[in-house]
């Protein structure tokens, strides 16, 4: 079915929510996702490996800083979806950009990583460049690198399958997040083999989503909305009265 | 024509105008004492509309003798042609409500760009009734139903069809021949998304045009289709509408619970639209020059707003009262203006030690009535991004002390006192309507809405200052690591400090709060009147009486309908 950018914003908000994600979070995970759906980068895709662990994170400690000097800082995520943790990791390397010049945060068990797009984006808006690199997968691994210009609206993104023996099982569920106020980032991978995404095709793909609206399939616009249903009350009489009446 | 920058120069730094303070303004009560003014979005809708000559015109007149079927405008705007469908079924008086639950209506309409075909149509036709229940596309982007008034419309059809003008005095009871009950837009239901509307649409490009407009056209469409069947039931005796009572018949409106969290949830955007009322009226204040002719409009405006709430009925006690005590203010502004005025400031710091917060605000519209040349141009700056960005590296320090100056209000409110947080706001799954519980319902306290600013400020506020003493020098970023659950409020915290005006200044969750404030400022900015409160939660009003008509564009244009008056017979 097609659905507008705010139908969908306003259902992910309700999803996460009802997931216990905290007010702010949830407003900001409802944006990764739309975010990415909304340049083309499958963001509703990966929004369906996450429903089924959408819960989870209720139970999970809160990210921690395990390390931390003025350039750089190393968060412990405990297993908790990017959707639910890496805004503020973005924000903590942007302040230290801005006092040190250029700042690396690295984040350990984090999932859902794809979602870090929307973060630093906005950080290219507010005049810092930013970039990120993450592997996800085991077979077959991939690794992943996005990157925005300080003062650019899109950042590019690029992706390829590295092989198994380039991988280390150290950096399982990591990602670096780098940036700075002084140096424009820009990522490539090595990898011949990978595919990028320009900014240009970004903007195209936004232009697209804005004009038309998103394409979604049924079962995953159902199961946001079945999740979302939490944070509605049952309908009563009494209830009724609370609206004011007839 | 002014700029941008000239604006913000007004609004602070060495050359800013003398604003009244946030303080003053924010505060709940006077926010819902607010009244249409020249800036309001129907006013400005229509200035645009008849400035720019729009050509609106039915090309599809499908309706059977009782005024069933299928109507079709098309509609050139200055920028782009775009099409007004509406469809009118049978609706019998038991299935008629005004509910946001209901589902099926006298009149249903939508907004589309460019010209319809006959299968396009279709499609709506297919959808569009079914409001809630159906789905459209992004060319669609405003949605809107709504309901015939039982007093008036029949009403309107007998006389016309005997040859009878309607008595003015029954039109004045109520004021319109259909009730809207929602309008939809910003990309409800699978319409165009407001990104789409502000960057295409450039005649829509301004808060709620779209859905202005709809309303509009539903206020011309009502009086041609009581013509019509008034034509077809008798044709020999059949006579139209007299223009002035056409005038007078504006579009009935029922707004509830749903508005109000559209205030709290877009800080920036109310801000914005307050700073531009503010901006105006500290401009005619600072630079609106008084003569005779300046007082005789203002003495002939006073009396024009004291007529117009003397003919406004309700039966609700508590806006009756409001009604007879703006009533006795404007009596007494008249007197004061009537020694003769030397200085704006003058009259309006006599209206805040004599008048009630509505007489207050129905003397601020009048002002800004006097001077289309200093207000009128502020009308293209009522948009604002909505981006609600942290400032990670200010200092956490700093982030306090904002919380002390800016929402001084929100650490005053003693929320330990009985009542402080009875009040809870939630959705109902029944169509997501909002809803107003008390916490006495467990269950529903915690699925409430976060609405309540105000104690999440105080709840950040104390974390912040135990993390400050312990961290004099680290930032918010570092803040929020550690207290990831307050990045909301922090968020807005930061966001609100760079707007002039802030957030609304009310305890959302006291057991006292009157939703009814929130309902009726948002209304007052687009431009309703005659308030008629049915509860403390919803308010029937009515929209663009007294508006020229669809014929009258081309012709000349006076932009004199504030606050209309009931036609002289």
């Amino acid at each position: 079915m097609n659905i507008s950018m705010n139908e969908l914003k306003a259902a992910l908000r309700r999803c996460f929510e009802a997931s216990g994600y905290f007010v702010g979070n949830y407003e900001d995970a409802a944006n990764m996702v739309l975010w990415l759906e909304k340049h083309g980068l499958n963001g509703l895709g990966e929004l369906k490996n996450t429903l089924p662990y959408v819960g989870e994170d209720l139970h999970k400690s809160l990210s921690n800083v395990i390390y931390e000097d003025s350039t750089s800082a190393t968060i412990d995520a405990h297993g908790r979806s990017a959707l639910n943790c890496i805004a503020s990791a973005v924000d903590l390397a942007h302040a230290k950009a801005l006092e040190s010049g250029i700042a690396t945060v690295t984040v350990h068990n984090c999932h859902n990583r794809m979602f870090v797009l929307k973060a630093l984006t906005d950080r290219g808006r507010s005049g810092i460049s930013a970039a990120a690199y993450w592997k996800n997968g085991s077979s077959p691994i991939t690794e992943h690198a996005a990157a925005i210009k300080s003062g650019h609206r899109y950042p590019s993104y690029s992706e390829a399958t590295i092989k198994t023996n380039e991988h280390s099982i150290d950096d399982k569920q990591a990602l670096t997040i780098i940036c700075s106020s002084r140096v424009d980032l820009s990522l490539s991978l090595q990898n011949q083999d990978s595919t990028m995404i320009s900014p240009a095709q970004v903007e195209r793909n936004k232009n697209d989503c804005v004009e038309h609206g998103i394409t979604i399939a049924d079962d995953i616009w159902q199961e946001i909305n079945r999740i979302g249903a939490g944070v509605l009350v049952e309908n009563t009489d009494r209830s009724r009265q609370d609206a004011g009446g007839t | 024509m002014t700029t941008y920058a000239a604006i913000q120069n007004s609004l602070t730094g060495n050359n800013a105008l003398p604003l009244r303070p946030e303080n003053q303004v924010m505060d709940l009560e006077r926010l819902g004492s607010f009244h249409q003014s020249r800036l309001s979005f129907m006013r400005t809708l229509v200035r645009r509309v008849f400035k720019e000559r729009w050509k609106i015109s039915p090309s599809l007149f499908e309706l059977d003798n009782n005024g069933f079927g299928t109507v079709v405008y098309t509609v050139e705007a200055a920028n782009a042609t775009f099409s007004f469908v509406i469809f009118s079924d049978y609706l019998s008086d038991d299935e008629r409500n005004d509910r946001v639950i209901a589902t099926k209506w006298d009149l249903t309409m939508a907004l589309v760009e460019g010209n319809v075909d006959a299968q396009y149509i279709e499609k709506l036709r297919q959808n569009v009734p079914k409001q809630e229940a159906g789905r459209v596309d992004s060319r669609v982007f405003v949605l809107s139903r709504a309901n015939r008034s039982a007093r008036n419309f029949n009403y309107v059809i007998d006389n016309l069809s005997q040859g009878k003008q309607p008595d003015i005095n029954k039109i004045a009871n109520v004021g319109y021949l259909y009730r809207t009950t929602a309008v939809y837009g910003s990309g409800k239901l699978g319409m165009a998304d407001w990104e789409k509307v502000q960057a295409k649409h450039t005649d829509f490009a301004r808060p709620f045009a779209g859905e202005m407009f709809v309303c509009m056209m539903l206020r011309n469409f009502s009086l041609l289709q009581v013509e019509h069947i008034a034509k077809m039931r008798s044709p020999n005796t059949f006579i139209p509408l007299d223009y002035d009572i056409k005038r007078y018949i504006g579009i009935g409106n029922s707004t509830g619970l749903g508005m109000a969290p559209y205030l709290v949830n877009h800080p920036q955007l109310i801000s914005r639209w307050v700073e531009m009322r503010e901006l105006a009226l500290a401009r005619v204040r600072t630079l609106g020059a008084i003569d005779q002719r300046i007082i005789e409009q203002l003495l002939a405006l006073l009396a024009r707003c004291l007529a117009h709430t003397q003919e406004t009925i309700t039966e609700d006690e508590w806006q009756t009262k409001k009604n007879v005590k703006i009533i006795s203010d404007l009596q007494k502004l008249i007197a004061f203006s009537h020694a003769g005025i030397d200085s704006w400031n003058r009259l309006i710091t006599y209206s805040e030690q004599h008048c009630s917060l509505q007489g207050q605000e129905m003397l601020v519209s009048v002002m800004l009535e006097i001077y289309p040349e200093l207000v009128d141009e502020l009308e293209d700056f009522h948009c604002t991004d909505e981006l609600l960005d942290l400032d990670p590296l200010m200092p956490a320090n700093t982030l306090k002390q904002i919380i002390e100056q800016r929402y001084n209000w929100a650490l005053n409110i003693d929320f330990d006192a009985p009542g402080a947080k009875e009040t809870y706001w939630y959705r109902s799954e029944e169509k997501m309507e909002p809803r107003l519980g008390s916490v006495s319902d467990i269950e529903g306290k915690k699925k409430q809405m976060a609405l309540g600013v105000g104690y999440a400020v105080r709840k950040c506020y104390d974390q912040l200052c135990q993390y400050v003493n312990e961290h004099p020098t680290e930032t918010t970023a570092r803040f929020l690591v550690t207290f990831p659950k307050v990045r909301g409020i922090v968020r807005r915290i930061q966001c609100m400090n760079k707007c002039t005006y802030g957030d609304i200044q009310a305890n959302l969750l006291d057991q006292h709060v009157l939703p009814m404030h929130l309902l009726r400022c948002k209304l007052a900015f687009f431009g309703v009147s005659k308030f008629d409160p049915r509860s403390k939660l919803w308010v029937r009003n009515t929209m663009f009486q007294g508006a020229p008509l669809l014929e009258d564009i081309g012709n000349t244009f006076s932009d004199n309908w504030f606050m209309p008056l009931t036609p002289k017979r």
